[in-house]
């Protein structure tokens, strides 16, 4: 589905400033010097382009705009219903049609010309034709006048549409003019939607945010509906209707039931009636607005059954509640009811679709088992420690406790004054109704309220006794005192309490003295360390002196003085003598000199069992001795042994140097060449192929040649001006 | 109660201030609002306190401490070092540590009871964290980072880690520091719980942008809720639809 951004669609040009803009371009765009002189294919081509470039101007503009602007059937059924009620359907439909369809024309008309500008001879015709093409798709372009002015008007009408979000969390608000919906919807959104007191003061869609359970909800306010059909319905009416029939929503459907609206009570239910078949599978609260004005009690019997069966008829758990924009009295009650429906549902929604193991996962890490519940375990995915062992309890401070419980008290001194006055209220008309067993109930009425006011008169006292007195904070002190930057608070103030004494807190404390610091100098426990130094040093002395005994007592004699010279005379003695029967024959040869001999390496090493094991497979570690390439462990071993026989060839003679590492390659004209036999006739070969080139005496392919490097206009003649064609 | 609260349009109020059980530092900023927000929730039971590290405002993220005392990097000067020693309770010891990490509030975190430490802190820095904080210790790594302070806030009741822990670390955590524990975000999605959040066992605060959701999940792993909720359902419950609705 293609995402339109219906805030951000580009402006649509007039008829006339297309047209400029369009011919500007060309002007701009394309080449403007042409002269009778040229050729004439060039002066065909240069008019040529300016007729096509014209046209794809017009091409791409147009193009723009019928892309830019949405399809209705590719939007959101919501918007699309809406945009055919707001802008008529039939009128946007066919002005983009007629966009598209000049778009066409121009192409026709672009093609005709080209092929006229063609059979043109001269620059004159070639003129005359272009002027007549640009002529015309201009005239294509000003016919669009209206289709263009509107298209602008439904651009700035879209781009100030509410930004109404089709799957957010919804609540409707719905009903007949004037039953106070658009101040339910400035009490509980921010929204400021204008409420006066006629009918149709709201004429279009507004949307207002709320948070509510950590969640945010959209809040649309619709403009009154009237009871007729739906064919006679106006602009207005139908907005509301097609927010009803597309988003899914919670349908807050109000009753005035003080009918100081101007419809009745059965005119209500029947445009509830009418209307009723766009509440399917949407949750419905009814709301009975200006209880202030008349309380749902006052109503007639009648009326309070038909209010009952509108529940009824649509869902048997639709809510009917009981509102007040004046009072605010169940203005939360309302959106309460209707958040917690809808976000219910959602939810049961979401569960049954939730499929696939992550969603699942994602579920159990979110839904607590009942088992959970019960151990008042937390429901979110907590860790929790797997035994407690000791007491780590909180640590909170008793003031704190006593403030919680002030609290509370608070509260609860506050819900009994409340029922008190409810008990009261229900003594009163108790009494009033004068009935014999009515008399019992308002006595005990009354002493249930005589105990309320008790207790809540008990709770507010306690909860004075342990009141503090308010506290002047620091900020308060500092718009007192000049302000943010200009107020420095003492630092004084945050030792009261702290210190041994209070008088402390304002001594002056000396930082500095005689270019010390002084903080380097305090110490609190001086004295103890002074005596902890003595301590330590008279132990020190002490165990000096005891180490001094042990000295003493493991000294040696003079006789053991004089073997252990004696033993140390001869092992120096022993160390020199072995030092000069080392002389240079022993001096070790460099690696690279020694002779390769190959020996198997002893089995226990890792290429000992390499070896064995490869034996073993049948392999043999050294190559084959015809292998001419081979230089190998035979080769070192016997042939270096013969006598630097006569022979030419290289394996044998190259032996002899054992210093030469047995890894070099062999020569390039013998590399790739198996055996003896091939070397031969590589060589006839080469002979022969030189042989020819050879009896020439010619240069062969090797042969590098540079030529002499000529410039060209210093060897060729001269030539008349006008002759070049390059620059 | 977890109040939302900014320090001069920040968030980060970890860094610019410190909160235990026995006292609350915060820095000295160009206004007061900051401290008398603390001031006027905590000041009735705690003594709240000015204070520089330095000369520096990020308090919170270089001192570390409990309700038994206090740690404070080598920089701190000797006056700030007085102050403190003044203003704080005769209980909390305020000690000053040599330790390179001087970054002592990011590399250890701390309740009354445990602490977690950076894993290349000195041996010497982790006895004087045991002896004068009066609390085990324990090198860890959240979610694979060692600067344990940033990424985790705990008290006495509970705790909020690193959003990227995984279950095994958080059950390992929650069974070594011995408090429920639960990975999340504060400020709309940050994972330096440390800098968006200072907690005790009775109050809490983080940065103005945290969402309610995220308000909702620390004061109820902190248990922080008021025992008396009006309405009838648990809150849990209702922040679960909430979350279904959202994320599901």
């Amino acid at each position: 589905m293609v995402t339109y951004d219906l805030k951000r669609l580009a402006a649509v040009p007039t008829a006339a400033e297309l047209v400029d803009i369009v011919l500007m371009r060309t002007q701009r765009k394309t080449p403007t010097v042409v002269h009778p002189g040229y050729k004439i294919t060039r002066i065909r081509s240069f008019y040529m382009r300016k007729v096509k470039f014209t046209q794809q101007t017009i091409s791409e503009r147009l193009g723009a705009i019928v892309s830019d602007f949405p399809r209705l059937d590719d939007v959101h059924p919501f918007h699309g219903d809406l945009m055919g009620v707001l802008y008529d359907r039939d009128h946007y439909k066919l002005a983009l049609g007629q966009l598209n369809t000049c778009k066409k024309l121009c192409e026709t008309v672009c093609r005709d010309y080209v092929r006229l500008i063609k059979y043109a001879d001269s620059l004159y015709r070639c003129k005359a034709l272009k002027v007549a093409a640009l002529g015309r798709m201009a005239t294509l372009i000003k016919r669009q006048r209206a289709a263009l002015a509107y298209l602008e008007e439904v651009r700035k009408h879209l781009g100030r549409l509410p930004a109404l979000d089709p799957t957010a969390r919804t609540l409707l608000v719905c009903g007949f003019p004037n039953v106070g919906k658009s101040s339910f919807v400035n009490k509980v959104t921010r929204a400021d939607v204008e409420v006066q007191p006629w009918a149709f003061t709201t004429k279009a869609l507004y949307v207002g945010h709320m948070d509510h359970r950590y969640l945010r909800w959209q809040v649309i306010d619709t403009p009154g509906i009237l009871d007729h059909e739906l064919e006679k319905r106006n602009v207005i009416e139908m907005q509301a209707v097609t927010a009803l029939a597309h988003l899914p929503c919670a349908v807050l459907f109000f009753v005035d039931v003080s009918e100081q609206c101007g419809y009745t009570l059965e005119q209500q239910k029947s445009l509830y009636d009418s209307i009723r078949p766009l509440f399917a599978d949407k949750q419905l609260v009814i709301v009975a607005n200006k209880v202030d004005a008349k309380p749902l009690e006052d109503l007639s019997a009648d009326h309070q059954q038909m209010l009952k069966d509108m529940c009824a008829a649509h869902d048997p758990d639709a809510v009917l509640v009981p509102m007040s924009n004046v009072t605010e009295a169940g203005v939360q009650a309302v959106k309460d009811a209707a958040c917690d429906v809808l976000l219910q549902a959602r939810v049961d929604r979401r569960r049954a679709a939730a499929g696939g193991s992550r969603l699942r996962d994602k579920l159990t890490r979110l839904v607590a088992t009942p088992a959970d519940a019960a151990q008042r375990r937390p429901a979110l995915a907590t860790a929790l420690p797997m035994g407690a062992d000791e007491d780590r309890g909180p640590s909170i401070p008793a003031s704190v406790l006593a403030a919680r419980k002030a609290k509370k008290l608070e509260k609860r001194a506050a819900r009994a004054a409340q029922d008190a006055d409810r008990l009261e209220l229900a003594a009163l008309e108790a009494r009033d109704g004068g009935h014999g067993s009515t008399t019992d109930a308002a006595q005990q009425a009354e002493h249930a309220a005589q105990q309320a006011r008790a207790i809540a008169r008990d709770a507010e006292a306690a909860r004075a006794a342990s009141a503090r007195p308010p506290r002047t904070t620091e900020r308060e002190r500092m718009w007192a005192g000049g302000g943010p930057g200009v107020y420095s608070g003492e630092t004084s103030r945050e030792y009261i309490g702290q210190l041994r004494c209070d008088e402390f807190a304002t001594d002056i404390q000396p930082e500095i003295m005689d270019g010390k610091n002084v903080l380097d100098f305090v110490d609190e426990d001086v004295l103890e360390k002074l005596a902890a130094l003595d301590d330590l040093e008279v132990e020190t002395d002490q165990t000096l002196d005891q180490l001094d005994a042990q000295l003493e007592a493991a000294r040696l004699t003079p006789q053991e003085a004089a073997i252990i010279k004696a033993m140390r005379d001869r092992q120096l003695l022993a160390r020199n003598r072995a030092q000069a029967s080392t002389n240079r024959r022993n001096a070790p040869l460099p690696r690279a000199a020694r002779l390769r001999t190959e020996e198997a390496p002893p089995a226990d090493t890792l290429r000992g069992r390499a070896r064995a094991a490869a034996e073993k497979r049948g392999r043999s570690l050294s190559r084959r001795p015809d292998d001419a390439m081979d230089t190998s462990v035979e080769r070192s071993k016997s042939v270096a042994r013969e006598p630097a026989a006569k022979k030419r060839r290289r394996d044998a003679s190259r032996a002899a140097s054992a210093h030469r590492s047995s890894s070099r390659p062999p020569p390039r004209n013998e590399q790739g060449l198996d055996g003896q036999a091939a070397q031969d006739r590589a060589r006839l070969l080469q002979k022969k192929a030189q042989k020819k080139m050879n009896r020439m005496a010619r240069g062969g392919e090797a042969d590098r040649k540079t030529g002499p490097k000529l410039i060209r206009w210093m060897n060729e003649g001269k030539r008349r001006s006008g002759t070049s064609h390059h620059r | 109660m977890c109040t939302r609260l900014q320090f001069e349009g920040s968030n980060e109020i970890g860094v610019v201030s410190m909160l235990t059980n026995g006292y609350a530092l915060a820095c000295q900023g160009n206004s007061e609002n900051f401290y008398s927000v603390l001031e006027s929730e905590l000041g009735d039971h705690i003594p709240v306190v000015h204070a520089s590290i330095a000369g520096c405002r990020f308090v919170g993220r270089v001192t570390v401490g409990n309700r038994r005392g206090l740690l404070v990097p080598n920089m701190c000067g000797d006056q700030e070092l007085q102050h403190l020693r003044n203003a704080l309770p005769d209980s909390v010891v305020v000690q000053r540590v040599d330790e390179r990490l001087s970054a002592l509030g990011n590399c250890i975190a701390c309740n009354d009871h445990v602490a977690l430490v950076h894993t290349d802190l000195d041996r010497e820095t982790e006895e004087i964290v045991a002896d004068v904080l009066g609390v085990e210790v324990f090198r860890q790594t959240i979610a694979g980072n060692a600067l344990v302070g940033s990424y985790c806030r705990f008290t006495n009741q509970g705790g909020v880690v690193h959003p990227r822990t995984s279950v095994d670390d958080l059950e390992e955590l929650a069974s070594l520091l011995q408090v429920p524990l639960i990975a999340g975000t504060v400020n709309r999605g940050s994972d330096v719980l440390g800098a968006g959040l200072i907690a005790n066992d009775w109050a809490a605060f983080c940065g103005a942008d945290t969402t309610s959701t995220e308000i909702n999940v620390i004061e109820n792993v902190l248990k922080l809720h008021d025992d008396d909720s009006d309405d009838g359902a648990p809150k849990a419950a209702r922040m679960r639809d909430a979350l279904i609705d959202t994320i599901v």
